[in-house]
Parts: C-alpha cells; sequence; structure tokens
C-alpha cells in the first residue's frame, strides 16, 4: 500500500520540513546509550543553526531534561509496553525552538502531572526560582517521579511557559506530550497570547507526526540536513535500536549507502554544511524494514540517476554480479567520491528492484525518493 | 622499513602495517565518504613494500562495516598485494562474524576477482 503513494507519505512527511527550518524526530525506546546518541545528532544541528551559545546551552539542557524525564517515567512501567514507544522531537521554526517529548505514562500519574505543571505555569519568573530552592531545601525528592524538577528546570531555561497534552490509550496508559519553546534571537519579544497558540499548533503537528509514524510503524525517522556526522550518529541510533541480527547487520549496511546516497547527490545547503532530506525505517509485520530516502536534487543529477537505476533495476541477479564487479574494478574514476557502486550495492542487498520517485518542483529542481527493503532472515 | 600507524576514526578504520614486529592488519569501520584520499597512503606503503617484503606476509582483514566507496578502494589495495606473491609467502586472513553475510559475501567477491592466497576465519 504503501508504494502505491510513496511520494505522496514521504513528501507529505518531508514537506514539513520547508514550513519549518529544521526538524529531528526520534520515535522509539530511550535506552541510555541512545539519549546520548541523540543529543549528540540534536546538539549538531543545533550549534549549526543557533547563532548563540547560551542559546545553544538552553536548549541543550531542556533536551537533556526532557530525555531524562522520558527515561523516568519508562522505569516505572510494567513489561509488555513495548509496543506504545515514545517520541523525541526538536523543530526550529524562523526564530525559535521546540523541544518535544511525548512518551507512555501510568494513568494514575497524571492528576500529578498536571497539577505540578499548572503550578509552574501559574509563577513568574522570580517565584519559579524561589520555588525551585524551596524544593531543594525541602528535599522532596525521593520518588521515582521526583518533585518536579526537571519541570522546573525545563520551564526556567526555556523562559516560556510548558505546554503539555495528554492522550488516553487504555485503561492503564496514556501519551504524555510535553513541549518548551526556547527564543533563538534574544531581542525578539511577541504577543505572548500568540505565542501560546503557535506552541498549541507545533505540539498538534508533532501529536500528528507520532500518530502517523505510529500508524506506519515507522521505528527510526529523521528529517533534517544529512552529512557525513550526522550519518555516523544515525548509525550508533540503529545499533543500539536492534537486537543484531544478520537482518539488522544488513540494515546498517543499506542505510550507510542509502545516506550517503543522499550526501552525494543531494542539493547541498551550504550554510548548514549538508543536505536537506528526509529518512525512514519502517518495521513491516513479517519483519522485513522498508527504508525511506528523500531530497532535492537538479535536473542534471536526477536525469543521471534516474538512468542508473533503470538500468541496475533491468539487470538479472547474474549481470548485477558482473555488473557490480566492473565497477568495482574500473579505475577511471578512482578518485570521484561517486564510486558508482551505491546503487548496485542497494539493489544486491535489498534482492528486489529500487522504487523511486522524482517529482518535478520547479524547473531545475526535483524531489528524490528512494525505497529500498532488507528482508527478515531468520 | 618504517611502519604504517593510523588510528581508527568514527568512519575510518586503524591500519597496523609494522614489518618489525610482522602485523598487517586493518580493523574496525571503513564507511568515510573520501575513501579515495584515506586509502592512498596505505597503497603507497603496500607498493613500497613490495619492493623489499619479509619472507613471509599474512595481511588481515578485520572490518565491521565497509561502505562501497572503501570496497572500491580495498580492491586496489588488493591489486597491490598481487605483486606480492612472487616475492613473499603471501596469505590474506578475512575475518567476518557468523551473523555478517554481508561481510563474507564481501571476502568472496574479492577472492574471486584478485588473485591471492585468502584465508576466511569466522568469529
Amino acid at each position: 500500500m504503501f508504494e502505491d503513494n510513496l511520494f505522496d507519505k514521504a513528501f507529505n512527511l518531508f514537506s514539513r520540513v520547508q514550513q519549518q527550518d529544521f526538524e529531528y524526530v526520534y520515535r522509539g525506546f530511550f535506552t541510555h546509550n541512545i539519549t546520548k546518541k541523540i543529543l549528540s545528532l540534536a546538539d549538531l544541528n543545533i550549534q549549526k543553526s543557533v547563532p548563540f551559545s547560551t542559546i545553544q546551552k538552553r536548549i541543550y539542557y531542556i533536551m537533556v531534561e526532557g530525555l531524562q524525564n522520558i527515561s523516568r517515567h519508562q522505569d516505572e512501567l510494567s513489561e509488555g509496553n513495548d509496543k506504545y514507544p515514545g517520541i523525541f522531537a526538536i523543530q526550529k521554526q524562523k526564530n525559535r525552538y521546540y523541544v518535544t517529548t511525548g512518551n507512555l505514562v501510568l494513568n494514575a500519574r497524571i492528576p500529578d502531572l498536571k497539577q505540578k505543571i499548572n503550578k509552574i505555569n501559574s509563577l513568574d519568573k522570580e517565584e519559579l526560582k524561589k520555588f525551585h530552592k524551596d524544593i531543594l531545601k525541602s528535599g522532596v525528592i525521593s520518588d521515582k517521579g521526583g518533585a518536579g524538577l526537571g519541570l522546573i528546570e525545563m520551564a526556567r531555561k526555556s523562559g516560556n511557559k510548558l505546554v503539555s497534552s495528554f492522550e488516553l490509550i487504555n485503561e492503564e496508559y496514556s501519551y504524555f506530550y510535553l513541549q518548551t519553546q526556547v527564543p533563538t534571537n534574544k531581542k525578539e519579544e511577541e504577543d505572548s497570547e500568540i505565542e501560546e497558540l503557535k506552541l498549541r499548533k507545533s505540539l498538534i503537528s508533532i501529536k500528528k507526526l507520532h500518530l502517523s509514524l505510529i500508524i506506519e510503524n515507522i521505528i527510526v525517522y529523521f528529517n533534517g540536513f544529512f552529512n557525513q556526522e550526522n550519518l555516523l550518529s544515525l548509525l550508533a541510533i540503529i545499533k543500539g535500536r536492534l537486537n543484531i541480527s544478520i537482518t539488522t547487520i544488513r540494515l546498517s549496511n543499506v542505510m550507510v549507502e542509502m545516506l550517503q546516497n543522499i550526501i552525494k547527490h543531494g542539493k547541498i545547503d551550504e550554510e548548514m554544511s549538508g543536505v536537506p532530506g528526509i529518512f525512514f525505517i519502517q518495521q513491516m509485520e513479517n519483519d522485513d524494514f522498508k527504508l525511506t530516502s528523500g531530497n532535492y536534487i537538479n535536473a542534471e543529477t536526477s536525469d543521471e540517476v534516474k538512468e542508473k537505476i533503470d538500468y541496475v533495476n533491468s539487470l538479472s541477479k547474474e549481470e548485477l554480479e558482473e555488473y557490480y564487479d566492473k565497477i568495482l574494478l574500473d579505475i577511471d574514476n578512482i578518485s570521484s567520491k561517486k564510486s558508482g557502486l551505491g546503487l548496485p550495492d542497494l539493489r544486491i542487498k535489498s534482492g528486489e528492484k529500487l522504487v523511486y520517485n522524482f517529482h518535478k518542483l520547479e524547473d531545475n529542481l526535483y524531489f528524490y525518493i528512494l525505497q529500498t527493503t532488507v528482508k527478515s532472515k531468520k | 622499513m618504517e611502519a604504517l600507524i593510523i588510528h581508527s576514526t568514527d568512519d575510518t578504520p586503524d591500519v597496523i602495517f609494522d614489518p618489525e614486529n610482522n602485523i598487517f592488519k586493518i580493523s574496525k569501520i571503513s564507511v568515510p565518504e573520501d575513501a579515495y584520499e584515506f586509502y592512498q597512503p596505505v597503497i603507497q606503503w603496500i607498493k613500497k613494500y613490495s619492493q623489499d617484503p619479509l619472507p613471509e606476509t599474512v595481511m588481515e582483514f578485520d572490518l565491521e562495516y565497509v561502505n562501497s566507496a572503501s570496497a572500491k578502494q580495498l580492491i586496489q589495495l588488493l591489486m597491490a598485494l598481487e605483486d606480492l606473491n612472487s616475492k613473499t609467502k603471501l596469505t590474506v586472513k578475512w575475518f567476518y562474524e557468523t551473523i555478517d553475510e554481508d561481510m563474507k559475501m564481501l571476502g568472496k567477491r574479492f577472492k574471486n576477482l584478485a588473485d591471492l592466497n585468502f584465508e576466511f576465519v569466522e568469529i
């Protein structure tokens, strides 16, 4: 079903980035190692897009608190809730950053969370500082949920209200969404009511995205700028996310080739020193994986790539092996970064024809989507 | 001859070519964007070594990830090793993990293309 409207799906997900300068979303479980990698990946992008280091640090602290919040809640859940992975998202829109977390919580904890958030939102800057101190002094930080110090920190660092929302899943659990925003421009002062509406709108869009990621069973989703550093972080996240098996090793190999395919052929954004694009991995019911990438490409490159994919797809298994060896031994382009092996390699490893789409956006601008399958082997 | 030691990074491998201690090994990860740049000095070193090699040379490849761009440079390295055949007893040891079919496949491909004594080691 996904192939039929491959372009629509991928482009709909991607076009969000055109309205938002940048977006990075992780959906899955949050182990210590994954959390570390998410932070470094997010940090790389923030450093490039935020001019002030004090603001970079603030966003970083908010991300740390948000991620710790997730793992705290994750720890108190009972076994068998692995059907409901959480979400972590950072988005940049004009002059502000949004950090959003969405994770499973016990319904029994909701009243307490609501009360804490309302209390925090009712306080001004000075009162918040005092409240923070009072809690530290009284020492009520023994229970798992904490005394809300993380929430207070997030509110203080952002200088804005916390926006939250709960989605009931069943008798036991709900999703708890929490969003904070940080202005990246110090001078800017806007109408706070409009600000809050914007925040709510952004939270709704993340909730919608989370829902479509759940429906499509997309286990990893990255929408942002691609370069070699990001590739390595994504690779580490995948390694931490899945058990090591024949299938997941192949998945990692295919992922490297696809991401380097984006980096080599895509249209580079010099300022962000990366190629804007989208990449996600779906886990199918039969445990196959589908990997989809999408990025801008100019007309000349798109003709070249299309011709190459069509050729690679037209070959039989034996012909494909011969072709791969021929390119491997070809020394004419030995020093080029484009080895010419990426697409045949993807075709061999996936064992299926490569699915692609080029969508014309402007005269010299196309959106290029590539999809490969990694079959489950047990 | 002076040893060639290159320390691994997040996307390039460890290289130890040390004739004095009789160690020739490339290990860890090889997924750089510019594989040509990385492998040039490695291949140059082998070409120089092949002029006056030890009587016996065991070249070990113990890699976790190899992107296609690196594969293209590794085959050049193997071609350079072919020159050693007549001067040293050369063995290429190709390590792969039991569950890593892709690494095994890549080794088999290299074995078919290069005239070298390959030994496969499953770990």
